[in-house]
């Protein structure tokens, strides 16, 4: 089991970092996050359907997120260092688009669930029907909600661009 | 957003999706052509799919992974079996309990085969007194006369003979 469990770290491990990061904004929380995903994982591994995997743990890494965010309380700002200068952040591969950057800023921006759809449908290509899963909404829910998510950021770029 | 708005995006979105058939691609690109503003939609749709596939998955730091691959050492299943359990520790604290019950509840009575022991060295422990007097009784005979011997001796055979007339006069 333990062999499987270390599968699942090797497969998931970006994409649940990868939500956290846009939901959190803090790389140190959202580690704290995606560990404590993956030791519900963990502990859980045995009545989870080994071909849901993928979405029950994106739908605990996002649920958890939210729960931090409601403690916080604060709205906490974007740290720009996060984005512009550090490998580890979401900006890798991408860091010197000045245009990438600015969205990884605007989809942090958005509010839930939009930027929740955007980050597991377009940033880790999660299927729609996963997605609805992971969210609890159904099909043309999710296609609606991210519909508006996409033209709140189509219009923010146009704002940007010269 | 109003119904119209509902309307274009689910083409758009679909456009770019790769779901949209090409007839309705033809048809929504002819709409295009006579609506600016559709027009500007689907240009700024295209633009932002493609800064979009700029942003990919991020890669997890190395302190992450080490905290991930360490959870199975970390979270043990605990034993179902401990001592040290509150309802284990409080069955081994019973047990001096049960035992010291049981052994006050035992019968204190001595069987057939003791007694018959006891009595038996009784008799031998008696036996030995008697002897023991009438040796005693010799030597004082001897060292001092009959008389001094009769007040040493005479008492403990008076006592023995008193009991045997009694015990006599009772079965009489």
């Amino acid at each position: 089991m333990s062999r499987k469990y270390r599968q699942w770290v090797k497969e998931y491990q970006n994409q649940a970092w990868t939500v956290a990061r846009y939901i959190l904004k803090d790389a140190q929380e959202a580690e704290d996050a995606t560990q404590e995903a993956f030791v519900k994982l963990w502990n859980n591994r045995d009545s989870i359907d080994p071909d849901r995997v993928k979405p029950w743990l994106m739908k605990v890494t996002r649920n958890g997120c939210l729960d931090r965010l409601r403690r916080r309380r604060v709205n906490v700002e974007f740290d720009e260092s996060h984005m512009a200068g550090e490998a580890s952040g979401p900006m890798q591969g991408a860091a010197a688009s000045e245009t990438a950057v600015w969205l990884k800023r605007a989809i942090s921006g958005l509010k839930e669930p939009y930027r929740s759809l955007v980050v597991l449908r377009d940033v880790n290509q999660h299927s729609y029907e996963e997605v609805a899963g992971m969210l609890e909404l159904n099909l043309a829910q999710v296609k609606t909600y991210l519909h508006r998510a996409r033209k709140q950021l189509r219009e923010q770029l146009a704002e940007v661009r010269p | 957003m109003n119904e119209y708005d509902e309307k274009w995006e689910d083409r758009i979105n679909a456009l770019l999706d790769g779901e949209l058939s090409i007839d309705d691609a033809e048809l929504l690109k002819a709409q295009a052509s006579d609506d600016r503003e559709l027009a500007r939609a689907i240009v700024e749709a295209y633009q932002l799919q493609q800064v979009m596939d700029q942003v990919s998955v991020e890669q997890a730091p190395q302190s992450l992974t080490k905290r991930l691959n360490a959870i199975p050492r970390e979270h043990r299943s605990k034993p179902v079996f401990s001592l040290f359990q509150p309802r284990w520790a409080m069955a081994l604290a019973a047990i001096p309990l049960v035992v010291i019950s049981i052994s006050l509840m035992r019968p204190d009575t001595p069987s057939a085969s003791e007694i018959a022991q006891a009595r038996q060295e009784m008799a031998i422990a008696f036996a030995y007194l008697d002897k023991a007097a009438v040796i005693t009784g010799r030597e004082i005979e001897s060292t001092v006369g009959h008389t001094m011997a009769n007040a040493v001796t005479g008492s403990v055979n008076k006592v023995i003979q008193s009991e045997n007339l009694t015990s006599k006069e009772k079965e009489a």
